[in-house]
C-alpha cells in the first residue's frame, strides 16, 4: 500500500461516521454564520436597548431611552418625525408590493404557457435587466423622472403638455417605479414558479361545469399560487420597506424612508444606539411579514428565486 | 333602452348600441377581451423593464447627454473620458477581484451546508435553513450597519478590503445554497447507489456521478452570488473603510453631477453582463447536451 493510498483510507474512515460527516458539511458554514450574521445581529439587538456615552463607550445599563426619543415629540407619538418616517416607508413599501403583483401575474401566467424559443426570449427580457447593477438600473431612472427627466422632456418636445409634470418629478411616485423595476422579477419567478407544471386544462373543466370567472380565478388559480404570490410578496416587501439608493436618487430630499435614517445616523454621527433601535423596526417588519406568511406556506416555498 | 344586454334590438335609434352593448356581456366576446388586456399588460411590463435601460443607452451617445429630445448628434467623447478616468477603471478592477473571492467564500461554505440540508436529519434543520437565506433577506442597511457596528466596536477591526470580503461571503451565500440545494432534491441517489455496488468507490462515485451532476448548479450558485457581490453598493458603503469599488465611485458620480461618464460606464456594465449571462446560458445549454449524448450511448 503505497502512502497516498494510505492517506486516503484514512481519510475515508475519518469521514465515514454519518456524524462527522454532518460535521463537516455543515461545520464550516455554521461557524461562519454565526460569527457573522447572528453576532452582529445580536450585537444591534442589545445595543438598541443600550446607550453609548460621548467618548463611544456603550453604558451596560438597560434602557428605552433610545426608542422614547426616537418617537419624542411635542404632542403625542404620531406626530415624531420618525413615526411619519416608518408610514410613510410603509405606505410606499405596501403599494409596491401590490402594483408588482398585479403587473407580474399576467406575465408568469404567459411565461408559464409560453414554450421553447418564445419562453427563453421572455424569460432573458425579464432576467437581463435583473441582473443588471442595481445601482445603475436606479440611475437609469434618476435620467427618465425630474423636471428636466426625459419622460418630461419628451412629453414637451411632442407638444402633448405646455410644462412639466408633477408625476414624473421626484418623488413618491419615481421611488415606487423604482421600487418595482428593482424587484419585479423576484415576484414574477415566485407566481410563475407556482404556475409551473400547472395543468390549464382544470380552468377549462371548471368553466365547462358552470363555475363563473371569479369562482374559477378564486378556487382553482388561487389556491394553486399563493405560496408563489406569498413568497412573491416577501421579497418585494422587506427589501422595499429598507431601500436606501432608491429613494435618496428618486426623492431627491423630497422623501425621508427609514433606511436613509439608518444611514445618515452611522454615517455622521456613529450613533450605533439610536441607528440599532432603528434598524429594529425594520427587523421587526421583516419578523411580522413571516410570521404572516409562514401560515400559509413552507420554508421550502422560499426557493422560488 | 338595452334592457337586457342579449336583446338584439328593441328599436332602430338603439339597435347599433345595444348590439355593442349586447357583444360586451357575450362570452367569447369577453373571453377574447380579457385575453388582449393580460397579452397587453404583459407587454407593457417587458417594454417597462427596458425602457429605462435603452434610453440611457441612447444618452450615452447623445452629444446632448440630459435628454434624447432634441436630438443633436452621436458622440463617442463620453467612452473616452470614463477610458481616462483611473479612479473608475482601477475601482472597477477592484470590484471584479472582490467579487470573485466573496463568491469563493461563498461557494465553498454553502456547496457542503447544501449537501448537509439535503442529505441529513438533524435537529433544528429548518431553523438553519432560514438562517442560510437571511442574509438575502435582511435589508443592505441592516446587514451593512449590523456588520461595520460589529467590526469596528465589537471586534476593533478596522474596516477595509477584509470587511467587505467577510461581509459579501455571507451575502452570497443564499444565493450557491439555494440553487445547490435545489439541483441535490432533484437528484436520484439511486445512481450513486447504482455506481457503489458496481465497484465504485466513494472517491470514484463522488467524481464520476456526484460532481458531474451537480457542476453547473455550483456554477450558477457562483455566478449568481458573484453578481451580487459586484453589484452590491449599500453593504460595502457601510464596511468599505476608505476602499472605492466600483458601485461606491459611481454614487460619489452620480452625487457630484458627472453624469456623462456615468451613462456611458452603466452601458458597459449592462452589456457586458448581458454577454456573461449568454455565455452562462449557451455554454449550461451545451452541458446539457454534452450530457444527453453521453447518456445515450
Amino acid at each position: 500500500m503505497n502512502t497516498l493510498s494510505r492517506i486516503q483510507s484514512r481519510l475515508l474512515r475519518t469521514v465515514r461516521s454519518r456524524w462527522r460527516q454532518l460535521g463537516i458539511a455543515i461545520g464550516p458554514s455554521l461557524i461562519y454564520l454565526l460569527l457573522l450574521l447572528l453576532a452582529p445581529v445580536t450585537f444591534i439587538i442589545t445595543v438598541s436597548f443600550l446607550q453609548v456615552n460621548d467618548s463611544y463607550q456603550i453604558v451596560l445599563e438597560p434602557t428605552l431611552e433610545n426608542y422614547n426619543s426616537l418617537f419624542s415629540s411635542e404632542g403625542p407619538f404620531w406626530e415624531s418625525t420618525f413615526f411619519s418616517v416608518v408610514m410613510e416607508s410603509l405606505t410606499i413599501a405596501v403599494l409596491t408590493t401590490v402594483i408588482t403583483l398585479v403587473l407580474a401575474f399576467p406575465l408568469a401566467y404567459h411565461l408559464s404557457k409560453a414554450e421553447g424559443a418564445v419562453f427563453q426570449l421572455m424569460l432573458v427580457m425579464v432576467l437581463l435587466p435583473f441582473f443588471t447593477v442595481y445601482l445603475v438600473r436606479v440611475y437609469s431612472w434618476l435620467l427618465m423622472f425630474g423636471q428636466n427627466g426625459v419622460i418630461n422632456t419628451t412629453l414637451m418636445a411632442f407638444g402633448l403638455t405646455s410644462g412639466p409634470i408633477e408625476l414624473f418629478n421626484y418623488g413618491v411616485p419615481a421611488i415606487i417605479v423604482g421600487l418595482i423595476h428593482a424587484f419585479f422579477p423576484y415576484m414574477l419567478l415566485s407566481v410563475y414558479a407556482s404556475l409551473d407544471g400547472f395543468n390549464f386544462s382544470l380552468i377549462d373543466a371548471a368553466r365547462d361545469l358552470g363555475a363563473g370567472r371569479i369562482e374559477t380565478f378564486r378556487d382553482i388559480v388561487v389556491p394553486i399560487t399563493l405560496p408563489g404570490v406569498i413568497s412573491g410578496c416577501l421579497f418585494v416587501f422587506v427589501p422595499s420597506f429598507g431601500a436606501f439608493i432608491t429613494p435618496v436618487f428618486l426623492g431627491q430630499g423630497k422623501v425621508l424612508m427609514i433606511g436613509q435614517l439608518i444611514e445618515s445616523r452611522i454615517s455622521s454621527l456613529y450613533a450605533i444606539d439610536t441607528a440599532s433601535a432603528i434598524a429594529m423596526f425594520i427587523i421587526l417588519a421583516i419578523v411580522i411579514a413571516f410570521g404572516l406568511a409562514f401560515r400559509y406556506i413552507d420554508v421550502e416555498n422560499l426557493g422560488g428565486v | 333602452m338595452g334592457t337586457s344586454p342579449h336583446s338584439e334590438s328593441d328599436s332602430d335609434q338603439v339597435g347599433a348600441i345595444g348590439r355593442v352593448i349586447g357583444r360586451l356581456g357575450d362570452y367569447q366576446t369577453k373571453d377574447w377581451l380579457l385575453s388582449r388586456g393580460l397579452y397587453l399588460i404583459s407587454a407593457s411590463v417587458l417594454l417597462f423593464l427596458w425602457i429605462p435601460l435603452i434610453v440611457m443607452l441612447l444618452l450615452s451617445f447623445g452629444e446632448n447627454a440630459i435628454t434624447i429630445f432634441p436630438f443633436e448628434g452621436f458622440t463617442l467623447d463620453y467612452y473616452v473620458a470614463m477610458l481616462n478616468d483611473e479612479r473608475l477603471l482601477l475601482s472597477a478592477w477592484r470590484s471584479i477581484q472582490i467579487a470573485t473571492i466573496s463568491a469563493t467564500i461563498a461557494t465553498v461554505l454553502a456547496v457542503p451546508a447544501s449537501f448537509a440540508l439535503a442529505r441529513f436529519e438533524f435537529p433544528l434543520k429548518e431553523t438553519y435553513r432560514i438562517f442560510g437565506i437571511l442574509p438575502l433577506i435582511v435589508p443592505g442597511v441592516v446587514l451593512g450597519m449590523a456588520l461595520l457596528i460589529y467590526f469596528r466596536t465589537v471586534l476593533g477591526v478596522t474596516p477595509g478590503l477584509m470587511t467587505i470580503l467577510l461581509t459579501h461571503g455571507v451575502y452570497g451565500f443564499p444565493f450557491v445554497l439555494l440553487v445547490v440545494t435545489a439541483r441535490l432534491y432533484s437528484f436520484d441517489e439511486a445512481l450513486e447507489e447504482a455506481a457503489r455496488d458496481l465497484g465504485a468507490g466513494p472517491v470514484a462515485t463522488f467524481r464520476d456521478i456526484t460532481l458531474p451532476i451537480i457542476a453547473p448548479a455550483v456554477a450558477a450558485g457562483f455566478l449568481f452570488a458573484w453578481l451580487r457581490s459586484f453589484e452590491d453598493f449599500i453593504r460595502v458603503f457601510f464596511v468599505r473603510g476608505t476602499i472605492n469599488v466600483l458601485t461606491t465611485t459611481m454614487y460619489s458620480m452620480i452625487q457630484y453631477g458627472a453624469s456623462t461618464k456615468m451613462n456611458a460606464i452603466s452601458s458597459i456594465i449592462v452589456i457586458a453582463i448581458a454577454l456573461v449571462l449568454v455565455v452562462a446560458v449557451v455554454l449550461g445549454s451545451v452541458n446539457q447536451f454534452v450530457g444527453d449524448t453521453t447518456e445515450d450511448e
